[in-house]
């Protein structure tokens, strides 16, 4: 069965005919060509769809497409351009890229977000705080030691003034 | 040099960390269609019949086959070790089974569908018949003489049988004033990738020619695979790897699904994508490490080792062509690992069982053997009564004995074994542990520190095999001074790529940021054995630097002309070439490049060849294929190593493990990047921990896998995994020209006898002995439980 739904995503207002069987990783990687957004176990354990839900993170392969009519969703690509200005990277972009916070590069976007969102509820977070707010994203590859050591000097060196650039 | 030995980022990451890498699943192509894969789900059966009419009629579908089709399109997957060649037993290969499935998740239909929803609607549609027969899932069992046999024209389920021997063991077990005997078991787990296998065919019928977009670690020799599987010319196919999500030897093979989707899109004339599920890749992707390891040993007094004896016992699932089972030869060949016991036999049965085919796994069976002698030196220090480090240290092949040839022939190249193990007890404070451990429990607390040593051979080179111990690299030089390196070898996340960008810059003196490197296109890069056994950056680096070498000649030749010098009073820095000592005279590196091009008729290039570019193989010195007096042949070139030391919180309530610190001094040669290095070691320090304690792949007796999902095959988080506390070691390899030894494959091995060591320190007050793995929780409670009732014979969950 089809239906067509309305939303907003990184930005823009779109209108989509989707079956009602896609997930929203699905819809936003083959019907959106975000391709950013990935798929690694279609279960919700892995963390590599992450994306944003109206302002919250979400595990894009637990949700269906049809579910989210009328919401607002933000994707690494739209994240990555809301948060640059003059074409830098983001702080925690930055602080991944500095530390090799990322092997394959699969688990990273879906990481940064978990970040992000990590850092805006504690925008100092303990070890102890930041590896329970990645506990949702699985990496194969590295380890953590080189996220966490990322996370700890974003928390340390960024400050989070109200209206400003901060980590949102 | 600028470059070399500096904590430079990964080339790719800015790309990456903005969601812009473009995997395989990434990649589409107009009007493609979508395969979906019939899998058994029995463990053991003959097929008795297919009906696809359903699946046919179903809207969208462009084709459905099934095995009998595949036989009439195209030949057997040639293996990619073939135990045939190594005196074992063998069997034909097609992309899908053919009259007999060995295993749940065997594939025996494929359809390609408009739509994935319409190829999986499809395949749910495709009726196949199976007769069943009686499983067996125990390789002790499967080597029973009345047990079911998976390939009845073997009489046997032993695919394979080798021996290795030396000095005079018997002699050793005479003289000895101990011996002891125990068996170890390791259990079935996987390295599981966090992007799932994917393929993207189009055979271009105008063209006549096969593209494929494929999440692989060898190109190349897919292609040669595939040239042969389809009966095609190797020129009419291209092999391309996009962004690869990790990969840790499991994308190294030619898998069934690869020439598969490649068949389908040819005979559909239109593209065909493929996407592995994750149940898919956990059911049929390659599993490792189930093995009985059995041995007995005989010590002296003093703690030093005479003799041993060893029985391996492989269990590695159905056969593949994908060559996993070459993990338990090569667990057998590095036995005795970095140990100097002379008076050693291996003996080892692999053995086919209905569980899923092994395919290659980081540690690639060096992780058995480690664990193997960690145990033995443990269990050698306990009976003695000695430190359990102290005996590794008397027993270490000695530093001025390399290159150290072992029973197997495996050719020990350097290294300081005694002193890395020296220096990582001192970091870790070893020798002060024993108050802390004594404070803790008097709490309540059990803490426990363990002592490990592994030894990695890398850069495998089997015989007549795509596994070999060359290189190729081209380096090249455009009219503006951009440098092009175009290498054999691949990345699949391990960053090779930013490594090799390093050495080349460092050879031609020119920024980093110039250099661009190209990997993983068969229609670009010379032929090239792909990646695996951490041979990446020390043989296609070194290639590398072979051709930077040539080219940076021709630059040097032509710069001196210009600067009225010699070419040995030039160096080449940061792009700029000034003759020595006179800062005046200098010409641009990139000046130069556009005068060969542009003016190799001119007077400083017309005596010269003209271009700047150079293709170079490098070959490692080391190897040796041809038996020496004793039979042996050398299959490995790199032996790093890393001592380690672990402690481990173990709550006695509920068998629960926590990791509090894992220290290592590790030895890969000369480092090029400590940042890349240290990288890889702490991604595969969680892997090993992973595999010790959270991953199991685990059956029931009908051979059904009970942990099919990330539900149940539960990957170690960032909660679960310290951050490693690293160190180097840094004994050049006399064989390679920076020194480099292999990289990324070491940490993987050392936590199964390090942690082991660990949690049996940790729970001595109960008399704890672990013979078996995973070190789940509920495993740990009953050890602890069974040993507190008298008896520490170990516990079998
Ligand atoms: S793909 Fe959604 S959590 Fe793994
Ligand atoms: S970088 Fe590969 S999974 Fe995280």
């Amino acid at each position: 069965m089809q239906t067509t739904i309305q939303l907003i995503v990184n930005n823009t207002p779109c209108e989509a005919t989707v079956d009602t069987r896609t997930l929203l990783v699905d819809f936003l990687r083959d019907q959106l060509d975000l391709t950013g957004t990935h798929l690694g176990c279609a279960t919700g354990n892995c963390g590599a769809c992450t994306v944003m839900l109206d302002g919250l993170t979400v595990k894009a392969c637990t949700i269906l497409a049809a579910d989210v009519a009328g919401s607002t969703v933000t994707t690494i690509e739209g994240w990555t351009q809301d948060a640059r200005q003059s074409g830098d990277l983001h702080p925690i972009q930055a602080a991944f890229v500095k530390h090799h916070a990322l092997q394959c590069g699969f688990c990273t976007p879906g990481m940064v977000l978990s970040v992000q969102q990590l850092l805006k509820e504690k925008p100092h977070p303990t070890e102890a705080e930041i590896r329970h707010g990645i506990a949702g994203n699985l990496c194969r590859c590295t380890g953590y030691a080189s996220i966490v050591k990322a996370v700890q000097e974003i928390a340390t060196t960024t400050s989070l003034s109200p209206g400003g650039r901060g980590l949102g | 040099m600028a470059y070399i030995g500096s904590a430079v980022s990964g080339i790719l990451d800015t790309k990456l960390v903005a969601g812009k890498g473009q995997y395989t699943a990434d990649v589409s192509l107009p009007d493609m269609g979508h395969m979906a894969v019939v899998r058994s789900p029995y463990a053991h059966a003959r097929i008795l019949s297919i009906d696809t009419s359903a699946a046919r009629q179903h809207p969208g579908v462009r084709i459905v086959a099934t095995g009998a089709e595949i036989k009439q399109w195209s030949k057997p997957i040639p293996h990619t070790l073939n135990p045939s060649a190594f005196g074992g037993k063998t069997a034909d290969i097609y992309c899908l089974a053919i009259d007999r499935v060995h295993y749940v998740g065997t594939p025996v239909a494929a359809v390609v569908a408009d739509t994935r929803h319409a190829a999986t609607e499809a395949a749910n549609l495709i009726e196949v018949e199976y007769a069943d027969l009686p499983v067996v899932i125990d390789a002790e069992r499967a080597l029973e003489p009345d047990s079911p046999l998976l390939y009845p024209e073997w009489e046997t389920n032993e695919l394979m049988h080798v021996r290795f021997q030396g000095g005079d063991v018997e002699r050793a077990f005479a003289d000895a004033d101990h011996i002891l005997d125990d068996t170890l078991r390791l259990h079935r787990h996987t390295a599981t990738p966090l992007e799932p296998r994917a393929a993207l065919a189009h055979y271009d019928d105008r063209a006549e020619r096969l593209t494929l977009w494929v999440s692989t670690q060898a190109p190349h020799p897919l292609r040669t695979t595939l040239a042969n599987t389809l009966q095609m010319d190797e020129n009419d196919i291209q092999v391309i790897q996009p962004q690869v999500g990790g990969a840790f030897g499991v994308k190294i093979p030619t898998y069934q699904e690869d020439p598969l989707a490649c068949l389908l899109s040819k005979r559909t004339g239109k593209p065909v994508k493929w996407i592995e599920e994750r149940t898919e890749h956990l059911m049929a992707g390659g599993h490792a490490r189930e093995q009985t390891l059995k041995f007995s040993v005989a010590c002296k007094a003093d703690g030093t080792v005479t003799g041993l004896k060893v029985r391996i016992i492989g269990d590695v699932g159905a056969l593949a062509a994908v060559g996993g089972w070459g993990m338990s030869y090569v667990a057998s060949f590095v036995v005795p690992g970095p140990y100097k016991i002379p008076n050693c036999e291996v003996d080892l049965s692999i053995v086919v069982t209905n569980k899923g085919p092994w395919n290659a796994y980081r540690g690639f069976g060096k992780e058995a053997a480690s664990f193997l002698m960690d145990r033995v030196m443990d269990r050698v220090a306990d009976t003695v009564q000695m430190d359990r480090a102290a005996v590794r240290l008397k027993n270490f092949v000695p530093k001025d004995e390399f290159p150290y040839v072992q029973i197997s022939g495996a050719t020990l190249d350097s290294g300081d074994y005694v002193k890395a193990l020296q220096d990582v007890m001192d970091k870790a404070g070893y020798h002060t542990f024993a108050e802390e451990q004594q404070r803790l429990r008097a709490q309540g607390r059990y803490i426990g520190m363990g002592v490990g040593f592994e030894l990695t051979p890398e850069g495998g080179c089997i015989p007549d095999s795509f596994i070999g111990g060359y290189e190729g690299a081209t380096v090249r030089v455009s009219p503006s001074g951009q440098v092009t390196v175009l290498t054999g070898v691949t990345s699949p996340g391990s960053g090779n790529e930013t490594g090799i960008a390093q050495i080349v810059a460092d050879a031609l003196g020119v920024p980093l940021s110039t250099v661009r490197v190209v990997q993983g296109d068969t229609q670009a890069c010379p032929y090239g054995l792909g990646n695996w056994s951490s041979r990446s950056l020390f043989m296609g680096g070194s290639a590398s630097l072979y051709a930077a070498r040539e080219v940076h000649h021709k630059v040097l030749r032509v710069a001196a002309s210009m600067l009225e010098a010699v070419p040995e009073d030039l160096n080449c820095e940061q792009g700029r070439i000034r003759v020595k000592g006179q800062a005046d005279r200098e010409v641009a590196f990139n000046d130069v490049a556009e005068y060969v091009h542009k003016r190799a008729f001119d007077h400083h290039a017309f005596d010269m060849e003209p271009g700047l570019e150079s293709t170079r193989y490098f070959r490692m010195g080391n190897i040796h294929h041809v038996p020496d007096d004793k039979g042996r042949i050398n299959t490995y070139p790199s032996y790093p190593y890393a001592a380690c030391v672990a402690v481990v919180e173990v709550d006695v309530e509920t068998g629960v493990i926590t990791l509090l610190r894992y220290v290592t001094v590790h030895d890969c040669g000369t480092v090029i990047n400590p940042l890349l290095v240290e990288g890889q070691f702490q991604g595969a320090v969680a892997q090993g921990l992973g595999g010790l304690i959270y991953e199991q792949l685990s059956y029931d007796d009908n051979g059904q896998l009970q942990t099919g999902t990330f539900m149940d095959y539960t990957l170690p988080t960032a909660v679960e995994v310290p951050s490693v506390e690293i160190h180097h070691q840094e004994v050049p390899s006399p064989y390679t020209p920076l020194g480099t030894k292999g990289a990324g494959e070491s940490g993987v091995s050392s936590p199964f006898g390090t942690i082991v060591s660990a949690v049996e320190n940790a729970l001595a007050p109960f008399g704890v002995k672990i013979h078996d793995t995973p070190l789940t929780p509920q495993r740990v409670w009953r050890m602890i439980q069974t040993a507190k009732n008298g008896n520490n014979g170990g516990a079998k969950a």
